[in-house]
């Protein structure tokens, strides 16, 4: 597998996140940066890995069920129109696993195979 | 004593910031792009002495963003661009505002925002001046008219929203009250009495509003916009026009299909104009503007995407041939339409880059800026135009 990269992405939020389920319609709001907060007013923060990575792919056929440019399209509307933010972008998945764990309200996905105790899987619904 | 005061503001936004976590910081985003654009064309002048090559095309912006506590998103963002004689060189504050939703759920969300606010108009109004975001290197000038941009850009007042998904797709409305940008411009004033004159267009409370609803997968979209701005003329001095009322209204119905290759747009808008009270040099009148085009973009590869349009443009939709108004006014039909064909090519050669190359063959002269053309006569009525543009953003 290229650069080790297990391609079943699997949803991870940082441990304190009060949430351990989304519906895929909730995800897709997060991910699409429309929803601010976690239901304790946690402010949400949101993790990717840059387009062309074949788990950010996977990630956003297979769990969001939308194309790459779909997200990429939302998030410059959001940034360049005052209305929204960009998702915070990370170069590989061990550093997606060490921001989630260590920021507070943090959300991202990981390959299956990276999963440990340091951050919290979240069951898509 | 002075110093004491900063110190003293300083002291207290520090303890505010502290009490509110340090969010903000944890939030704060900055973004930026630059632009520069190349036009070339066979008669007539867009963005600048464009018979001979023109480089007086450049765009440039920053944004900062920062969501402080909770709900509440705070942005702004400047503008620098040179375009031609309409906008000889800019700078602006193209937003700066404070959004804060006020009902989030599982099923959507509500808010509103204050201060600077993009208006929401068709499909690429809100971020026209970003190149990544548009989706040619000139937007289609019948609906998005480059003459008179900053008077449908922002509006400073207010703006309520609500997004909610059901099972079939997802509604969401966007509601502007305030007064636009842009009504003071002279190349609006141009438009309407033909030349500049002492005196501007003073602006009012306008409203615009927007609905769009978005098939599950996001993959179809469908919009309809709608609004009314009533520009009012306040001559002066030896103005012959007097002061007159113009009422706009204009409404825009939106159609987007985005797949994994294929893009397909099309807009299809109507534009009811009104002018009263001019007085005798410019008599009542009353006019439907229409606009359409279909577009096409084809991405052969992720980095590389084609793309193809028509476009179309008629100043009065009773006299698209300008016969009636040629008659009239002596002046050239074919200022009062305007057919665009345009291929063009995007190439993303890095996540920061892009280049972009296009070519339009245009029948008619509609939709030209005044500024850059002053004199009707000495437009061709069928024309070439080639435009390059590089783009960087972070």
């Amino acid at each position: 597998m290229l650069y080790g990269e297990d391609f079943s992405p699997t949803v991870v939020a940082s441990p304190s996140v009060v949430v351990d389920a989304l519906s895929r319609n909730e995800l897709r709001a997060i991910f699409f940066m429309r929803r601010r907060t976690w239901p304790d007013g946690t402010p949400i923060q949101v993790f990717v890995l840059p387009d062309d990575r074949p788990l950010h792919q996977a990630f956003c056929k297979q769990i969001l069920n939308v194309y790459p440019h779909q997200l990429r399209r939302a998030w410059d509307r959001g940034v360049f129109s005052g209305t929204g933010q960009a998702p915070i972008e990370v170069e590989t998945i061990e550093e997606m696993q060490e921001k989630v764990a260590s920021s507070q309200g943090a959300i991202g996905y990981i390959g299956r195979d990276h999963l440990d105790a340091s951050v919290k899987a979240v069951t898509v619904r | 004593m002075r110093r004491f005061g900063v110190g003293l503001i300083l002291w207290v936004l520090a303890n505010a910031c502290r009490a509110m976590g340090q969010e903000w910081l944890a939030t704060s985003q900055t973004h930026g792009f630059v632009s520069q654009g190349f036009v070339l064309t066979s008669a007539n002048r867009f963005f600048g002495d464009s018979e001979d090559g023109s480089l007086d095309f450049t765009e440039a912006g920053i944004n900062l963003s920062t969501r402080p506590f909770g709900p509440v998103l705070i942005s702004a963002q400047g503008l620098f661009r040179r375009s031609g004689e309409v906008n000889p060189k800019e700078f602006r504050l193209d937003y700066a505002l404070a959004d804060y939703t006020l009902w989030s759920d599982v099923q959507g969300r509500a808010g509103i925002a204050f201060g600077r606010v993009k208006n929401p108009y068709g499909l690429y109004n809100e971020t026209r001046d970003v190149a990544f975001t548009r989706p040619t290197i000139f937007l289609p000038q019948s609906i998005y008219f480059d003459r008179t941009r900053n008077l449908g850009l922002a509006s400073d007042g207010g703006q309520v929203y609500g997004e909610y998904t059901t099972a079939w797709g997802e509604w969401s409305l966007r509601f502007a009250v305030g007064w636009p940008n842009g009504i003071q411009d002279k190349e609006f004033e141009r438009l309407v009495v033909s030349r500049n004159l002492p005196g501007r267009f003073k602006t009012r409370l306008s409203y615009l509003g927007r609905l769009t609803y978005e098939s599950p997968a996001g993959s179809l979209r469908l919009a309809i916009t709608s609004g009314q701005v009533r520009p009012r003329y306040d001559p002066k001095g030896a103005n012959p026009f007097q002061a007159g009322e113009t009422t706009l209204v204009p409404v825009i119905f939106s159609a987007q299909y985005e797949g994994e290759k294929f893009t397909v747009t099309g807009e299809y808008a109507l534009r009811f104009v009104k002018l009263r009270d001019f007085g005798r040099f410019l008599p009542d009148r009353s006019d439907t503007g229409e606009s359409y085009y279909l577009q096409v973009a084809y991405r052969i590869l992720p980095k590389l995407e084609l793309v193809g349009r028509y476009d179309v443009f008629f100043a009065d939709r009773d006299d698209t041939s300008g016969r009636k108004f040629a008659a009239l006014t002596r002046r050239p039909r074919h200022t009062r339409f305007a057919r665009d064909w345009t291929v063009g090519v995007r190439w993303d050669i890095s996540r920061s880059w892009m280049v972009r190359a296009e070519y339009h063959r245009v029948n008619g002269t509609g939709w030209l800026p005044v500024s850059d053309n002053p004199d009707p006569n000495a437009r061709e009525k069928n024309w070439h135009l080639f435009a390059l543009l590089l783009s960087f953003r972070f």
